[in-house]
């Protein structure tokens, strides 16, 4: 080969380092709001696995928009931002999935999300919420569990 | 080649159906009819069947059954289908016609099926249920209610004894109440004493749903017959107890739940722009309906309006401060969730004591709103007590009056009427009970002895302390009608809430929410047990304020 040749295949060569070197600088765990907004847009299975994926993402994962968007996702017309403050008074979205919308879901997975099937969600959460914090001091044995009936039998020993 | 349990025999249908249903039961209520030479039992049903010709029924009724499973189903059932019956609630004669048709399938069909009509029985609810489906889906029941078989020797009953071969000892069991209840009505308590006794050995035998509830009647029974009494059988010994009772049955059953999410959306659908809301909940317990309601406010548009809560609780509960601290948490909860709250409860003996002044309304300000839950059937024990109730809540000017009570009647004069319509609707509750497979035991235990102490109410106690004396919605509607409330109806958004509420119970395929005339209830298989309705002051406009 002659010897422009072989300078210019070094010289390519050189190129495609750098090139895959300055590809490797991005890392998505430096830019949370980026992991936030794929997140977002997970459903429920695949948002509790990326949860579990590790120390970050768990904590990211905690991140509260996320579960709300997991919870509104399919309720037309999108529910007023005051909704918000009382559910993060309440215990939060994240909790509010795991105590009703997933066991619902569960349950009628062809549900139709609307206004009423929300405000269902939000009434036994709020049961849910005052008699843990609220009743039941006296019913010495378990504490309440008016949601009970949404557990699987399987966890009902 | 006889069945083991005991059969009716379902008329053909107006429509062309493949086949007679032979299924095993039907409700064995008995009602009194006007005409007492008719079978009580069978006259619930439609039936019309004098006593006298009970035997000959019941043979012709054997025979058609050793004809009809003798024969290919095929060609009997054409003809089956192409006989035509006049009034076919006359079982004799239409027991007659099959015969004969069976035997000279020549004979032409020239009579016309006339519409059978279940007579809408008082204390059944305005269900419109297809009776075949119905005994279809009764024959599968572990409850079965059978009809027709008096084998007692020792009984003075005045019609023939038919005898039935009746293996079920839950159709025995039945009887032996009944038998019981007939013999308390008509003084005669040394039968009522051996059959009670046997209530109860039948009962111990008999698991399920079933036997439980038999335990309970035979209690009460016992009770009645033995007068003995507590001080009140709607015993104050533990209110807390009665409490903790009520908390199970609201965390195992979606009753309390449906009655409490069907009133608060009543509630909201009233307030919509109100700048106040004044609530006044005649029967406070542990105040589970209102954490609910204060969310759907917080989130109205507009912003949550300020929340007064009046809580009248008996007199018995409020000594021990427990009330106070009910207050205190609301009011903890509804400043968590930003809405302003206050709150006040009102101790009373009865709730016909209670005076209009006593709430201190500000009609200027706020929009107020009466809720009953299972509270105004109690009333009912003292006479002119539901009038002055009544009177008071008019005077309060309450823009919606929810009211949700159970679908019996429970309150009539006759102690057998009474106790025939217990059993039926507490057989359902428990049975609804049993179904749900995800209970603990110790929320199901507990849910029955709080159904058992108003069985225990409804049959034993008499008098002022009687205080289960439930009605069904129609009777409400006459009561609250003459006091001058129009019905309002509840819109589908609680039907909605209520049905998805419903699916999501196990055993949900049981569960039933219908819409009648306004009202909503909620029925177990076929048997509405209880109804939510809400009401306004007639010729007021539904101030959606």
């Amino acid at each position: 080969m002659s010897e422009k040749r072989i300078i210019s295949i070094f010289k390519k060569g050189n190129k495609k380092r750098q090139r895959v070197k300055q590809v490797a600088k991005f890392c998505i765990n430096d830019h949370h709001d980026i992991l936030v907004e794929i997140l977002r847009r997970l459903d429920g299975p695949s948002l509790c696995s990326a949860a579990c994926v590790c120390r970050l993402w768990s904590a990211v994962a905690r991140n509260d928009s996320i579960w709300e968007e997991l919870c509104f996702r399919q309720v037309a017309p999108r529910p007023s931002l005051s909704l918000r403050s009382v559910v993060s008074a309440l215990g939060g979205y994240r909790c509010l999935y795991f105590v009703c919308i997933r066991p619902v879901l569960a349950r009628l997975p062809k549900l139709l999300w609307s206004r009423d099937q929300l405000q269902l969600s939000l009434s036994l959460y709020c049961v849910h919420y005052y008699e843990r914090l609220y009743v039941g001091a006296w019913l010495s044995d378990a504490p309440p569990s008016s949601l009970m009936f949404l557990r699987k039998p399987v966890n009902v020993v | 080649m006889k069945r083991g349990h005991v059969e009716t025999f379902v008329p053909p249908p107006p429509q062309p159906q493949p086949q007679l249903n032979q299924s095993s039961s039907c409700e064995g209520k008995m009602m009194e009819d006007n005409n007492n030479n008719m079978d009580e039992l069978l006259a619930v049903l439609g039936y019309k069947v004098r006593s006298s010709e009970m035997a000959e029924v019941a043979q012709k009724l054997e025979q058609l059954e050793m004809v009809l499973s003798n024969d290919d189903i095929g060609s009997s059932t054409n003809v089956l289908n192409d006989t035509v019956h006049y009034n076919p609630s006359d079982l004799s004669s239409w027991v007659e016609t099959m015969l004969s048709e069976l035997n000279n399938p020549d004979l032409d069909p020239t009579q016309d099926r006339s519409d059978y009509d279940l007579r809408a029985i008082p204390g059944l609810s305005a269900f419109q249920i297809k009776q075949e489906q119905e005994v279809e889906e009764e024959s599968n029941k572990r409850i079965r209610l059978g009809v027709g078989s008096w084998s007692d020797p020792g009984t003075e009953l005045t019609r023939s004894v038919v005898l039935v071969d009746s293996q079920e000892t839950g159709v025995r069991l039945v009887h032996a109440l009944v038998a019981c209840a007939e013999a308390i009505q008509g003084e005669n308590l040394s039968l009522a004493d051996a059959l009670v006794k046997r209530v109860g050995t039948l009962a111990a035998t008999q698991a399920g749903a079933m036997g439980k509830v038999a335990t309970y009647f035979a209690q009460g029974l016992a009770r009645r017959i033995y007068h003995t009494t507590e001080t009140t059988v709607n015993s104050t010994v533990v209110p807390a107890m009665e409490e903790v009772l009520q908390m199970h049955f609201y965390e195992s059953c979606p009753y309390l739940k449906f009655a409490h999410f069907t009133a608060n959306q009543a509630i909201l659908e009233a307030v919509t722009t109100a700048r106040g809301v004044h609530v006044i909940d005649l029967g406070l317990n542990q105040g589970m309906q209102w954490p609910a309601l204060m969310q759907a406010l917080a989130v109205r548009p507009g912003g949550p309006p300020f929340f007064r809560l009046t809580g009248i609780v008996p007199t018995q509960t409020d000594n021990s401060g427990s009330v106070q601290e009910l207050g205190w948490k609301l009011a903890q909860f509804a400043q968590a969730i930003g809405v302003e709250f206050e709150f006040k409860s009102l101790a009373v003996e009865s709730l016909s004591d209670l005076e209009p002044e006593m709430f201190e309304t500000r009609p200027e300000s706020e929009t107020v709103i009466l809720n009953s839950v299972f509270e105004l059937h109690r009333v009912l024990s003292k006479s002119g007590s539901i009038e002055k109730l009544l009177t008071t809540v008019k005077a309060i000017k309450p823009s919606i009056v929810t009211v949700v009570e159970q679908e019996a009647n429970h309150n009539g004069i006759v102690f057998l009427d009474r106790f025939n319509e217990a059993l039926h609707y507490y057989s359902s509750l428990f049975d609804s009970l049993e179904d749900s497979y995800s209970l603990l035991s110790q929320d199901r235990v507990m849910s029955e002895v709080y159904l058992g102490r108003q069985i225990l109410n409804v049959v034993a106690a008499e008098g002022s302390d009687r205080v289960e004396r439930h009605e069904t919605f129609t009777q409400w509607k006459g009561r609250l009608g003459s006091a001058g409330f129009d019905p309002v109806p509840l819109g589908s958004s609680a039907f909605k809430q209520a049905s998805m509420l419903l699916s999501l119970f196990a055993g949900g395929d049981g569960y039933r929410v219908e819409e009648n005339d306004g009202c909503l209830m909620l029925g177990w298989q076929t048997r509405p047990l209880i109804t939510t309705s809400a009401w306004k002051l007639a010729g007021a406009a539904v101030s959606r304020r």
